[in-house]
C-alpha cells in the first residue's frame, strides 16, 4: 500500500493513491465513477469556503454527554476568540450510533475536519487512509507532543502513521460502592490483591451485604486484556492474536467458578451490565458491588448514585496496566483545512486555559503540564479520586500494547457472546474458549 | 398513437417529482447496493476503490456464516409465530368489536392505540422495563405465587417478548377486518339462520370466505413487515442481537455487519438475498391465494 506523506494542497479526498490493474477493470471503474458522481456533486454543492476572505469554518464532531458538549463548546469558544478568523461547526451526539454516522459522513465525503475517534475504530479508519498521517506536523512542531508521556502519544500510531492525538489518558479501573462496604463494615478491594483473593472477597461481600460482590467482567475485553497480559501473554501480538484457546477457556473457567460461588449476579443481571453505558452499570444500579470500567468515568458514574464509590486497579499485577489514550482527535484526510485542524487540535492538547476547561472529561490530561495544573485545582472528589488513582498507578505502568487491530469491535462482541453462552450455562467454558478463539481470528482476517 | 403520446405527457409531468423522489431516494441507491453487494466496499474507503469480489459475498453467506443462518432461523421463528397470533388476535377482537353496543368507539380506539405507536423506540424501552426481572410483569406474577424469567435478559423468552410486542400492536390489522366485517352483507347471516346455520357455521362458511381478500392483504402486508422486524430488537438488545444473539433478527444482522463492521459489501448482499427472499414468499402467498380467497364482486370471470 502506497503512502501519501504530504498532503495535496486542498485537494478534495484522494482517491488516486491506489492504482488498480487495468483492463478488465475499468469498467468497473467507469461504473464506480458513474455511482459516485452524484455523491461528488453532493459533496461540492455542500462547497468549499470562502477561502478567500480569509475566514474559515471547522467541523468539528465528537460524542458524549451535555456535559461534555458544554466543555468542548468553550474550549472551541476560546480558540476563535484568540483566533477570530476560525469559527467552528459543532456536532455531538451520544455515544450509540456516532460511529454509523462518522462512517456515513466519510463514504459521502463530508467526514467533520475535526473528529473524536477511540481505540476500537482508530485502527479501521487509519488503515483505510481516512485520518491525516500527522507525522510530518509533529516533526515540525506544529503538532506539540512533547509533553505528553511517550507511551500514550504512541498509542495513537497505527502502521507507522501517527492517526491521532490523545485528547486525554485513563487506564483500567475497578469502582467499588463504598457505602455498601462500610454499611457491613466490610474491607475495601486493593489494588495488587490477586484474582483469587479478589473473588473470595467478592464472595464474602455476597453473603454479607446480600449483594452479589462483583460483576462478572469475564464479557468485558479490558478485563480479558490485563488478565492476559499478567500472564505475558496479549490480545493482539503483531497482526495476530496475542493468546490460545486454552488461555480464553481458562478465562471463561475462571469466572465459571466464580458465579458457583455467588461472588457474582445471575446471568441476566450479569447481562444488564455488559453496557457500555454508564449509568447501566451494577455498581450504580445497586446490583453488584464493584464494576470494572475505565478509571475516568468515576465522575460519571458519581452522578448516577447517591452512595459514595472507590476506585483500585483492576486485580492482579497492576503493571499489566497501561496508559491509553481515552480517546482521540484526528484530521480527516480529505479536510480543505488541515493545518487549521491540527492548529485547533494543539490548542486543545497543550493550551493551559484550553486544558483547565476542558478538566479531566476525557480522562486526564496528556499534556503533563497541563494534567498538573489540572490536579493542582480539581475540586470534585470523584474527579479528584480518579486523578490520585491514576497518578499512583502511573508508576507501575507496563508499556502499553499496539492500537488494537481492525477488527476489534467484532472481537469484543464475539468475546461477550460467547461469555454470557457460559454464563447462561449453555456452553461449556472449553467450548466457548474454542468458539471465541475462532470467531476471534476471523474476525481479524487469520481465520 | 401521437395523440395518445401528448396526451401521456401531462401524466408523466404530475408524476415527474414522485419519479424523481423514487429514483434519487430508492432506485439508485438499490442499484448501487446491487453493485457493492459484489464488491469488498467497507464504507470507509472510497468507492473508487472498492474491489469487485464476484460472488464472494453471496458464497460467504451460504456456505460459511453461521450468524447469518442463526439470523434467518430467529428471524424466520419470529415471522411463523408472531405473524398468525398476531392476525388470529386483530381478527378475534374485529368480530368482538363488529357489534353495536355503548362505548364501542372507545375500544376501538383502544385497542388501535398501541399501533399508533409503531415500531417506536420508546415503546421498546417500556418492553424492556416491563419484562426484565423486576419489572412491573414479574410484579404481577408475583401476586399469583408465580416466579417469572428475566424475560427480556433471558435468551430463551428474549425473542418470545419481541413476538408478545408485536401481536400486542394488532390495532392495524384489526381496523382493516373491521371494516371488511362492515362489507359482509347482511342477508346473507339471515338466510343462513333461516336455514338454520349456528354462529360457528355462519363464521366458517359466510364470515371467513367473505372476509378472505381482507385476510389475505393482511397476510401478506404482515408477514412482510415481520420479517422486517428491526427497532425492538435493536432498542431489546442495545444494538447487539443479544442475550447470545436470542434477538438476532435478519435486518439487525444486516445492519451489524454494515455499520458496526464496515463490511458494507457482504452486508448489501444479504440485504439483496433478503429482498429477492421477501419477494418469493410473496409470491407464494399469492399462489396459495388463488385457492382460498374468494372475490365476490369477480364473479363473471
Amino acid at each position: 500500500m502506497s503512502r501519501t506523506t504530504t498532503p495535496r494542497g486542498d485537494a478534495r479526498p484522494t482517491r488516486a493513491h491506489r492504482t488498480p490493474p487495468t483492463g478488465h477493470t475499468s469498467r468497473r471503474r467507469l461504473l464506480a465513477a458513474a455511482l459516485t458522481l452524484p455523491l461528488l456533486i453532493g459533496a461540492a454543492a455542500c462547497g468549499d469556503d470562502s477561502s478567500g476572505s480569509g475566514k474559515t469554518e471547522l467541523s468539528v464532531f465528537w460524542w458524549g454527554a451535555e456535559a461534555r458538549a458544554a466543555l468542548t463548546e468553550q474550549a472551541l469558544d476560546l480558540y476563535t476568540r484568540r483566533h477570530p478568523e476560525v469559527t467552528f461547526k459543532k456536532t455531538w451526539q451520544a455515544n450509540q450510533g456516532y460511529f454509523d454516522k462518522l462512517a456515513t459522513l466519510t463514504a459521502g465525503g463530508n467526514a467533520p475536519d475535526l473528529f473524536q475517534l477511540d481505540d476500537n475504530y482508530i485502527a479501521e479508519y487509519a488503515t483505510r487512509n481516512v485520518t491525516l498521517d500527522l507525522t510530518p506536523y509533529k516533526n515540525d512542531g506544529r503538532l506539540d507532543l512533547s509533553k505528553f508521556p511517550e507511551s500514550l502519544w504512541q498509542y495513537g500510531v497505527v502502521d507507522g502513521k501517527l492517526a491521532g492525538v490523545a485528547s486525554g489518558e485513563n487506564t483500567q479501573g475497578l469502582v467499588y460502592d463504598k457505602t455498601l462496604l462500610d454499611r457491613f463494615k466490610l474491607p475495601a478491594p486493593t489494588t495488587g490483591m490477586s484474582w483469587e483473593a479478589f473473588i473470595a472477597w467478592a464472595e464474602n461481600v455476597s453473603k454479607t451485604a446480600k449483594v452479589p460482590g462483583t460483576q462478572d467482567p469475564s464479557a468485558d475485553y479490558k478485563a480479558f486484556w490485563v488478565w492476559l497480559r499478567q500472564q505475558g501473554k496479549d490480545l493482539y501480538k503483531g497482526k495476530d492474536l496475542g493468546f490460545t484457546e486454552q488461555d480464553a477457556t481458562a478465562w471463561f473457567d475462571l469466572w465459571k467458578g466464580a458465579r458457583d460461588r455467588g461472588a457474582t449476579p445471575t446471568a441476566d443481571v450479569i447481562h444488564e451490565g455488559n453496557v457500555t453505558d454508564v449509568s447501566k452499570q451494577l455498581v450504580v444500579t445497586g446490583k453488584a458491588a464493584t464494576s470494572w470500567v475505565w478509571a475516568n468515568q468515576m465522575p460519571e458514574l458519581k452522578k448516577n448514585t447517591k452512595n459514595e464509590l472507590g476506585v483500585v486497579a483492576y486485580p492482579g499485577d497492576p503493571s499489566a496496566q497501561w496508559a491509553r489514550a481515552s480517546m482521540y482527535f484526528s484530521v480527516f484526510r480529505g479536510s480543505p483545512h488541515k493545518d487549521v485542524a491540527v492548529d485547533v487540535m494543539n490548542f486543545l492538547a497543550n493550551d493551559p486555559e484550553a486544558g483547565k476547561i476542558l478538566g479531566t472529561d476525557r480522562g486526564l490530561p496528556s499534556n503533563l503540564d497541563v494534567r498538573k495544573q489540572v490536579a493542582d485545582s480539581v475540586d470534585d472528589p470523584a474527579m479528584k479520586q480518579s486523578i490520585a488513582v491514576e497518578a499512583e498507578l502511573a508508576k507501575t505502568f507496563g508499556p502499553p500494547p499496539a492500537v488494537p487491530l481492525p477488527g476489534h469491535s467484532k472481537i469484543k462482541t464475539e468475546l461477550t457472546k460467547s461469555a454470557e453462552e457460559v454464563q447462561y450455562g449453555r456452553q461449556t467454558p472449553a467450548a466457548a474458549g474454542a468458539a471465541f478463539h475462532a470467531a476471534a481470528k476471523a474476525a481479524i482476517g487469520q481465520g | 398513437m401521437r395523440a395518445r403520446r401528448r396526451e401521456n405527457l401531462p401524466g408523466y409531468l404530475f408524476l415527474g417529482p414522485w419519479l424523481l423522489g423514487l429514483m434519487a431516494i430508492t432506485a439508485i441507491p438499490m442499484l448501487l447496493s446491487l453493485y457493492l453487494s459484489f464488491t469488498d466496499y467497507d464504507v470507509l474507503t472510497p468507492l473508487s476503490d472498492a474491489q469487485w469480489v464476484g460472488w464472494d459475498n453471496y458464497e460467504r453467506m451460504f456456505t460459511s456464516d453461521p450468524a447469518y443462518w442463526h439470523a434467518v432461523r430467529v428471524t424466520v421463528t419470529f415471522a411463523l409465530i408472531a405473524v398468525p397470533v398476531k392476525l388470529a388476535a386483530a381478527l378475534g377482537v374485529a368480530l368482538l368489536l363488529n357489534r353495536a353496543f355503548r362505548g364501542v368507539g372507545l375500544f376501538r380506539g383502544l385497542f388501535y392505540l398501541p399501533s399508533l405507536l409503531g415500531g417506536s423506540v420508546a415503546l421498546a424501552i417500556v418492553w424492556v422495563s416491563m419484562f426484565n426481572r423486576d419489572g412491573a410483569f414479574n410484579s404481577l406474577l408475583a401476586l399469583v405465587g408465580v416466579n417469572g424469567a428475566p424475560w427480556v435478559n433471558d435468551p430463551t423468552w428474549a425473542l418470545e417478548t419481541l413476538m408478545l410486542l408485536a401481536v400486542w400492536q394488532f390495532g392495524a390489522p384489526m381496523v382493516i377486518f373491521l371494516a371488511g366485517l362492515k362489507q359482509v352483507p347482511a342477508e346473507l347471516y339471515e338466510a343462513a339462520a333461516v336455514d338454520g346455520a349456528g354462529a360457528w357455521r355462519q363464521f366458517a362458511h359466510i364470515t371467513l370466505p367473505m372476509l378472505s381478500p381482507v385476510i389475505f392483504f393482511n397476510l401478506v402486508l404482515e408477514t412482510i413487515h415481520g420479517f422486517q422486524g428491526f427497532t425492538s430488537a435493536f432498542v431489546l438488545s442495545n444494538g447487539t442481537g443479544g442475550p447470545v444473539d436470542s434477538t438476532l433478527m435478519y435486518t439487525l444482522n444486516l445492519y451489524i455487519n454494515g455499520f458496526v463492521r464496515l463490511e458494507m459489501g457482504y452486508a448489501s448482499a444479504m440485504a439483496w438475498v433478503f429482498l429477492l427472499a421477501i419477494g418469493l414468499i410473496t409470491a407464494v402467498l399469492f399462489r396459495t391465494g388463488r385457492f382460498w380467497v374468494h372475490y365476490s364482486d369477480s364473479e363473471g370471470q
